[in-house]
């Protein structure tokens, strides 16, 4: 065989044969694998020495690093090296460098907290991450909403309003927006009516007749829309009913159809169900005072606020 | 020596590594489609197609159970039962108990497979299943020990080829993983429901030592008892190192044990677990080699073969990924690279690297060569594994580049803060950066999922072409007798 070849010259075998041509050289393990291995055990050795790791009863060795932090009542401490302290050190200074920026937004008037360029800078910043983390699951990622969902926020158009007070109003407190349902009170002709004056106040070709009839109608005490939509359709903010001249669309989804008897659906449908899905959650026990007031500005430059 | 070379058929059971090498290539197929499917899904949702039962979260353990379990699995079994009956010269104890393992591994993984999508999972990850099938599994197991260690006893030879101690300790070291993590209690005796009988750090410590010596046991040393047979047989040449094998053997059975808590670094666990987990990554580094060094210096002297043989270039590349990702492993263990690389796709890139390159190829090598032999005939075609290795390699080196790419994009953009100390980038803003690089992944795992369609097709035409000739021969024999009989 050839092996026998090789023995004579090459390395030994064990002189075990398994399945019939099986065999291991008897070579040394190499130096260079032995040593690297002597080095990663002694620096592990090492590490030990350093840093919390052997458990010894219900305690551990500590190891020689230490960690030197500010704790949350300002006392400066020094330990062992620990996560916990790291942690504790690294959020501190995050937090006591941002200080200083909230002081000024929780002291200074809205208007003021815009005119001041770095805070503004520290507003956009530290509001896009408070945004992101909890507006833009509903109003989306960078605020522009979701037809059906959620209102945009870059536009002009507030339900509830769009200055600074009304907005963090808004954010503290939640809200919920509601519509009564009228399929069991008006005729589906005078919900026809009703979606074609409504369609008309944004200047969408209907029939004018329906569109006269549904004037009429709004203004009645039969369907009584005038009572949230106000007399001039503009809406009301003080209860969120909406602005039906505006063009601007939340729930029936009007530019979503490219045909005049889809956009009637669209609004017959709402008219029908009404409306109780708006709602939007209180965050005063989520957010900080401080954070709901550096976002109602973010909020509000978002859209340009009133 | 030669004596010893008796036909398998009488003398071994291989109707038993026949059906294991078949569901091998089976699961394979299946488990790596279904993960192109739901590398889609991440790419374009749209693929979940708001059906419950195919969304991401329910298909990714039929994927992960379908190819650790099911392929790999049914490959470990298939080759440890080969190689034991052939270096002990034992048939295996029991033909009942090895048929018993066959049926049970193959009931486990597809009850698992049905019941993930039905949305029954233990929530822990490598072992969603829930308690009755972690029952039927324990039994398999235990049968599956008995059987091993039985026809170990059995041997004809004084000496234990090294091969056969990774397979004991891949199978004892399995049974205790799988039993402690999978104490649970069930809310009824009628119920798939169950909950753990350990909770908080605790129940996370316990799923995280099963899950990282799953890799170690499952996916490394019993995959290592897979190549100290098949390439020193491939390669017609001894083992580099008898003594290099006693040592990594040993060195890494022991240190394995310890570095499950490097799944959990950052998190609630106490820190010596942490520094612990990390030190003994470390020194794991060299004695995962041991097995790299042995493998690729049995070749030396032989190299041509790479050029030559398809099947040696499966076990030399799978060995060469097994030594990167052996590397990669405890780099990420450390807590400071950890730091960057955990909860990112890095480690997906890093389990792959390990799956694909070492698991599934040094898998592929290996059934290309028993195949042939088990059904007594060559390949159908050479050429056509030629070509599944390079879609194979092209494939892993596609899905690892994505990865590593999108992780440490990932990682950087998660942990960017601007001049005020606020996070720089939204978690969602980091989702949209991962797009082209989940497409890339994609597109690799479809690489490697074409290589395996021409396996399973080189396969099944080889059993055929085997059958072909054995029912010639058969023939051939009988009309032989026929004539002898008539003169």
């Amino acid at each position: 065989m050839s092996q026998d070849n090789k023995q004579t010259q090459g390395p030994q075998t064990t002189g075990h044969a398994w399945d019939g041509d099986l065999q291991e050289y008897n070579n040394p393990v190499p130096n260079w694998w032995l040593y690297a291995f002597y080095i990663s055990v002694a620096s592990a050795v090492i590490y030990w020495f350093m840093y919390p790791a052997w458990p010894i009863g219900g305690s551990y060795t500590k190891g020689f690093d230490t960690i030197t932090y500010v704790n949350d009542k300002g006392i400066t401490k020094t330990t062992h090296w620990n996560t916990r302290a790291l942690l504790m050190a690294e959020t501190n200074e995050a937090v006591a460098a941002q200080k200083p920026y909230y002081t000024k937004v929780a002291s200074l008037p809205f208007e003021q907290i815009t005119k001041d360029p770095e805070l503004n800078s520290f507003v956009v910043s530290a509001g896009k991450q408070l945004f992101s983390d909890n507006c833009a699951p509903c109003h989306q990622q960078g605020g522009a909403g979701k037809i059906g969902f959620a209102p945009n926020l870059t536009d002009d158009d507030w339900l509830y309003g769009g200055d600074f007070t009304h907005i963090q109003q808004t954010i503290t407190g939640g809200r919920h927006g509601y519509m009564p349902p009228f399929a069991d009170v008006l005729t589906d002709v005078q919900v026809s009516q009703l979606a074609d004056y409504v369609l008309s106040l944004s200047k969408i070709a209907v029939n004018p007749a329906s569109a006269q009839a549904g004037d009429a109608l709004f203004h009645s005490e039969t369907a009584a829309c005038y009572y949230c939509h106000g007399a001039d359709a503009k809406g009301r903010q003080i209860i969120g009913s909406a602005n039906l001249t505006d063009k601007i669309w939340l729930w029936a989804n009007v530019p979503g159809s490219d045909t005049i008897a889809g956009k009637e659906d669209a609004v017959k449908n709402v008219i029908r169900t009404g409306l109780n899905k708006g709602v939007m959650p209180t965050w005063q026990d989520r957010l900080s005072a401080d954070q709901i007031k550096l976002l109602t500005v973010y909020v509000h430059e978002l859209g340009g606020g009133k | 020596m030669a004596a010893t070379m008796v036909s398998g058929t009488e003398q071994y059971n291989f109707e038993i590594v026949k059906k294991f090498s078949i569901m091998a290539v089976v699961w394979g197929l299946v488990g790596m489609s279904v993960g192109v499917y739901i590398a889609s899904e991440l790419a374009w949702p749209i693929m979940n197609m708001d059906i419950p039962y195919i969304t991401f979260g329910r298909l990714r353990p039929v994927h992960t159970s379908a190819v650790i379990f099911g392929f790999g699995g049914s490959a470990l079994f298939a080759t440890s039962y080969y190689i034991v009956q052939r270096t002990c010269q034992a048939r295996l104890i029991s033909d009942g108990m090895a048929i018993f393992t066959f049926w049970g591994w193959q009931a486990a993984i597809a009850l698992g497979g049905i019941s993930y999508m039905l949305g029954y999972t233990q929530s822990r990850e490598y072992a969603e299943m829930e308690w009755p099938i972690d029952i039927l599994i324990e039994v398999v197991w235990v049968t599956y020990l008995a059987l091993f260690v039985g026809t170990v006893m059995r041997r004809k030879q004084p000496h234990i080829y090294v091969a056969n101690w990774f397979f004991l300790s891949f199978i004892l070291a399995t049974a205790l993983l799988h039993t402690f993590n999978n104490l649970a209690v069930p809310i009824s005796l009628f119920s798939m429901k169950s909950y753990s009988l350990f909770s908080g750090t605790q129940d996370a410590m316990t799923q995280w030592w099963y899950g990282h010596n799953a890799v170690g046991f499952f996916l490394t040393a019993a995959f290592l008892g897979m190549m100290y047979y098949f390439v020193p047989k491939q390669a017609g040449r001894p083992i580099f190192s008898y003594r290099l094998s006693i040592v990594h053997f040993w060195a890494l059975s022991f240190l394995y044990m310890w570095v499950g808590a490097h799944h959990l670094h950052w998190t609630a666990l106490p820190d010596w677990t942490s520094t612990l987990a990390a030190t003994f990554s470390i020194m794991l580094l060299l004695p995962s080699w041991g097995g790299m060094i042995n493998g690729i210096m049995t070749l030396s002297g032989a190299w041509d073969k790479l050029r030559t043989d398809p099947i040696m270039r499966f076990l030399i590349v799978a060995l060469s990924f097994y030594g990167m990702s052996t590397f990669e492993g405890p780099l990420m263990a450390l807590k400071d690279v950890n730091a960057l690389s955990h909860y990112t796709d890095w480690t997906v890139g890093h389990v792959h690297s390990g799956a694909l390159g070492w698991v599934a190829m040094v898998s592929f090598g290996s059934l290309y060569h028993m195949i042939p032999k088990l059904w007594n005939t060559k390949i159908w075609s050479q050429k056509l594994i030629e070509i599944h290795f390079w879609f194979a390699t092209i494939g892993v080196l596609l899905y690892i580049t994505a990865m590593w790419i999108s992780g440490i994009t990932q990682g950087l953009m998660w942990r960017a803060f601007d001049q005020f100390g606020n996070l720089q980038y939204s978690f969602v803003e980091s989702v949209a950066a991962m797009h082209p690089f989940y497409a890339m992944r994609a597109i690799g795992g479809m690489f490697f999922v074409t290589g395996m369609s021409m396996m399973f097709i080189n396969v099944m035409m080889t059993i055929r072409q085997g059958k072909r000739e054995a029912a010639k021969l058969h023939a051939a024999s009988h009309g032989k007798m026929a004539d002898m009989a008539s003169a």
